[in-house]
């Protein structure tokens, strides 16, 4: 049964991951984090991805473009890597995203999408 | 056990964890809270104005509130409830350790957040949850301070925190836009449910809901507080707690200082045809000044003056929230 630990765990054994944390959005606070995070500060890196999530999920339209519609993942990509936000949707009340940082040469972005998406389900679901 | 001595709570919490105590930190106060510490590693906290573990799951249907109520009966005694839950395949790991984690970050910046608040420490005490989580006090320290700052940078009035919410009745302005979490609690919102009542009727973390109303309150759609010090010409004079300010009290006057003409109001409690009370006095001798403040005489069946009788009842400060959760979360089984 994979608890948080278990589930960055999971997340550094993507190919290609360099950090992984679970990131309040609302506060901006990292609830968990493993492995690297930009510039060593996990909870600087969880304040921005944060205000990234709140961006497009509050301040911006684009997820009320159509009814019922959601917000699932974020992909910013720089030079140098990827960084993947997939939203974490819990039945009680919660505002968590998973977050991992990967490697813009050794990671692969559609694997990691698809590895994000059942990690974060799994970490809900029985 | 000690008796409470007011100190500040996040001071304690360090200081505990240094020795690495194992047992519960209470903050009392309004609203205070709990902080459960394993080893010195904090394992779990609560909070009246943050909605609990069991609260979550049953407001957002998680759970089914009997479900909740057998793994408590089961389970309390041997402060297991959070074991037997994931036992019995309702719950996952991973759930309920996001939640434990949610609500112990969330309740324990409302214990954390005072600056100086009646602490005690029990030690030994043991959550009855169980443990599920060790977090690093500094980390839950360093984040409830966190939390304070960001609420001031949306808004800088901590009232909003703890007055009931009214929304206003005509939007400031002719177009306005709001988040799903800022509409249902702009719906909720009656004028008697505080922030607090909204954050448990609703099943959402208690600083979520009062960063919300910080935003709308930032917006304008809901009624700025009530200022305490309405007219600045009369300036109330700090008071014990359960008494209130003599009306007729007169600041002594300074020694040497310009003599200043001093207002007094006219009696409340005088008949309408009586004479009003001869003004300007003379500044009393500063003996009787000091004494405790004393209510003015009141005719028989006259109400309390309004700045006393809106002043809340004293929380007790012995009240075990854990019982009197147990027994709402029994009620609501009922249902």
């Amino acid at each position: 049964m994979p608890g948080v630990e278990n589930c960055l765990q999971e997340a550094m054994a993507i190919p290609g991951a360099i950090g992984a944390s679970i990131v309040d959005y609302t506060t901006g606070f990292p609830v968990a984090t493993t492995g690297a995070a930009p510039n060593e500060d996990h909870e600087a890196a969880a304040a921005g991805t944060a205000d990234v999530v709140q961006a497009a999920q509050s301040r911006s339209l684009f997820v009320s473009a159509v009814p019922h519609d959601l917000l699932e993942d974020l992909i910013i990509t720089t030079a140098g890597g990827y960084h993947l936000l997939r939203l974490v949707r819990t039945d009680f009340d919660s505002r968590l995203v998973l977050y991992v940082w990967l490697d813009r040469v050794r990671g692969n972005l559609a694997v990691a999408r698809r590895r994000m998406e059942r990690l974060a389900d799994e970490l809900i679901s029985t | 056990m000690k008796s409470p001595t007011s100190a500040a709570p996040g001071g304690l919490l360090t200081r505990a964890a240094d020795e690495r105590r194992t047992g519960a930190l209470v903050v009392g106060g309004a609203p205070g809270g709990t902080v459960y510490l394993a080893e010195g590693l904090v394992t779990y906290a609560e909070s009246s104005a943050a909605p609990g573990v069991g609260e979550l799951l049953t407001a957002s249907g998680r759970l089914a509130a009997r479900t909740w109520q057998a793994a408590l009966d089961a389970g309390t005694a041997q402060a297991r409830v959070g074991r037997l839950l994931l036992d019995q395949g309702h719950i996952t790991q991973g759930e309920l350790e996001l939640c434990v984690l949610g609500v112990t970050y969330d309740a324990a910046y409302f214990a954390l957040a005072r600056g100086s608040a009646p602490v005690n420490f029990l030690d030994g005490a043991v959550h009855w949850l169980g443990e599920v989580v060790r977090v690093d006090p500094a980390a839950v320290a360093r984040e409830a301070r966190r939390r304070a700052r960001m609420l001031d940078e949306i808004y800088p009035n901590p009232r909003i925190d703890t007055v009931a919410v009214t929304p206003v009745p005509r939007p400031p302005r002719e177009r306005v836009t709001l988040t799903a979490a800022q509409w249902e609690l702009l719906v909720h919102a009656d004028g008697q449910r505080t922030p607090a009542d909204l954050a448990l009727l609703l099943g959402r973390a208690g600083y979520a809901t009062i960063q919300e109303l910080r935003r709308l309150a930032a917006l304008g759609l809901i009624e700025p507080p009530a200022e305490r010090t309405a007219d600045p010409a009369f300036v109330r004079l700090p008071r014990a707690r359960g008494s209130s300010v003599d009306v007729q009290r007169v600041t002594p006057a300074a020694p040497d200082g310009p003599t200043v003409p001093i207002v007094v109001p006219a009696r409340p409690g005088l008949a309408s045809g009586d004479p009003p009370a001869p003004a300007p006095r003379e500044p009393e001798p500063a003996g009787p000044a000091e004494r405790p403040p004393r209510l003015a005489r009141r005719k028989p069946g006259a109400r309390l003056p309004k700045e006393i009788a809106a002043e809340p009842a004293p929380v007790h400060p012995g009240t075990d929230e854990v019982l009197l959760k147990r027994i709402r979360t029994a009620l609501r089984a009922l249902r």
